[in-house]
């Protein structure tokens, strides 16, 4: 495989900032097959078309994913790409790695791929990119018994379910995400590896609401650490805080001079729900007014804790636009306990609950998201068997008429529909 | 009478010799057995892909069933992961 003149790419080189461009080259160098990704993504900045195609039989056997078929459509040209498959490799909680593990799948990957990787894919698998379908078995092989890790989720399937690093190192952390997230990876390994559902399906887990790996905006099944009672206030921490003693924000955006600390505007003035106020030198919270959007206590972490009552919420339905646009996930249960004790089941009843109804009632390569919209929210929390709150309201109503079912109306009614349509057609 | 496994498979393997396209969804093979829920028709035809006599075919984003006689090897098409 020969060198490539990529005129349109060698731009991509300069500036400061650092280039994937010149990190092919260099890929390049031990493997020559980088040329011919190099000389194929040229003639597609010319002709403004990808020239790869996706899909195929490609696979490991008896997975149903893990592995993205990845074909050129000008392999007479560029040889080197004829093949170069996508393979997912399933990320440990948290994202910890050894650099033993870390070598041991760089050492694979030369050997089997081209050595190029993608840390980490959007849900979070390592990505190896490029490789030959003859190699896909042996790699498998030398994955699982030498490194003993596994393919991750791709397709129709439970894509790998990811987690922040939660408790193992923030403080913040409502509830054990990882320890969540390696159960329920164990839990559901069919629906892992084999497809299962009418589109993709993707599981979160934040510890708390900063929402580390983005869970509401970009899983199917977002579960959120929360918790119930009252912020804890260590009111002589606040006072350190405003003499200017601590660093806000822990000394994040200590870069630059801010100017001194300002309590009212720096925090009170941008609690979204403006529950927040001094009295008598003493920093006060309406809890019930809280959202726990975690803004103060992100501020003034060394005099605001989250509450001791912890748990999670459930949010349902985020996606990115494919058929209709993006949407963040729909909070559905407000808090949920969220315990080891009882193997999780409190929170696996609701997965199911979801997988139950939107394996019968979704269309193929339709989001959960998208089914509860086709449905409408009320529907969808009948199908939850969940009482509607204020929460659940995004907006006021819009549709002036009222429907009543027959159960919400003392007394109920019957109806012969079939009789009434004999007097009245339809 | 409730099919046997052996009646759900049958069905399977004729829904996808028959049907005009090679692939298929999960959901397609749902009336193949209408008594049962889409998990054990999800675990019938990921049965029948151990045994050899059905293919997954994987978009990247989302996965079908197919005949391993009905579809070319190493055929891409337009997608996304
Ligand atoms: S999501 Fe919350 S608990 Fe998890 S790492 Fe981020 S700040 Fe910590
Ligand atoms: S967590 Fe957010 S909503 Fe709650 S008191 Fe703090 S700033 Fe206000």
């Amino acid at each position: 495989m020969a060198k490539h003149d990529t005129p349109l790419l060698d731009e991509l080189e300069k500036g400061p900032w650092p280039s994937f461009v010149t990190d092919m080259k260099r890929q390049a160098e031990t493997h020559p097959e980088c040329w011919d990704i190099l000389g194929q993504l040229e003639l597609s900045y010319k002709d403004k078309i990808t020239h790869w195609k996706h899909g195929g039989i490609v696979g490991v056997f008896g997975y149903g994913g893990g592995i993205v078929g990845r074909y050129s459509d000008v392999p007479h040209r560029f040889p080197g790409v004829e093949h170069f498959h996508t393979v997912r490799i399933a990320q440990p909680s948290g994202l910890y790695y050894s650099t033993k593990n870390l070598r041991g799948l760089m050492d694979l990957w030369d050997k089997y791929g081209s050595g190029m990787t993608n840390m980490h894919g959007s849900t979070g698998d390592m990505i190896f990119l490029g490789t030959r379908t003859e190699n896909l078995e042996p790699l498998f092989w030398d994955l699982t018994h030498n490194l003993e890790q596994d393919l991750g989720g791709s397709g129709s399937n439970l894509r790998t379910p990811s987690c922040c690093l939660g408790e193992s190192r923030c403080e913040w952390a409502c509830y054990d995400t990882q320890d969540v997230c390696h159960h329920l990876t164990m839990h559901y390994q069919d629906e892992i590896h084999r497809p299962a559902f009418p589109y993709k399906f993707k599981f979160k887990f934040s510890g708390c609401p900063n929402d580390c790996v983005a869970s509401i905006a970009r899983s199917d099944f977002a579960l959120i650490g929360t918790w119930k009672d009252d912020i804890r206030i260590n009111q002589a921490a606040v006072k350190e805080y405003i003499a200017g003693n601590y660093p806000s924000n822990a000394g994040a955006h200590a870069g630059r001079d801010w100017g001194k600390f300002d309590i009212k505007k720096e925090v009170i003035d941008l609690c979204p729900t403006g529950c927040m106020w001094m009295e008598g030198g003493e920093l006060k919270i309406d809890n019930a007014e809280c959202t726990r959007c975690m803004h103060c206590i992100n501020v003034m972490p060394r005099a605001l804790k989250p509450g001791k009552e912890k748990g999670a919420t459930i949010c349902i339905g985020a996606k990115a636009p494919i058929l209709d646009g993006a949407q963040f996930a729909t909070m559905v249960i407000p808090f949920i306990e969220v315990s080891k004790e009882n193997e999780y089941e409190n929170v696996i009843d609701v997965i199911e609950q979801v997988w139950d109804w939107w394996m019968e009632v979704g269309k193929n390569r339709e989001r959960v998201g998208e089914t509860m919209q086709r449905i409408g929210l009320p529907n969808f929390l009948r199908v939850m068997e969940i009482e509607a709150t204020p929460q659940h309201v995004r907006e006021p109503r819009s549709n002036p008429y009222v429907f009543w079912r027959e159960e919400e109306v003392e007394g109920g009614w019957e109806r012969d529909v079939v009789a009434f349509r004999k007097k009245h057609a339809a | 009478m409730a099919m046997s496994v052996e009646e759900v498979e049958a069905a399977m393997i004729e829904k996808a010799t028959k049907s005009p396209k090679a692939q298929l969804y999960i959901k397609d093979f749902y009336e193949c057995d209408s008594e049962r829920g889409p998990r054990d028709i999800k675990n019938i035809a990921n049965g029948l892909v151990k045994k050899g006599q059905m293919m997954f075919w994987s978009s990247g984003s989302t996965t079908m069933y197919a005949l391993p006689s009905r579809i070319k090897n190493e055929e891409g098409a337009e997608g996304v992961n």
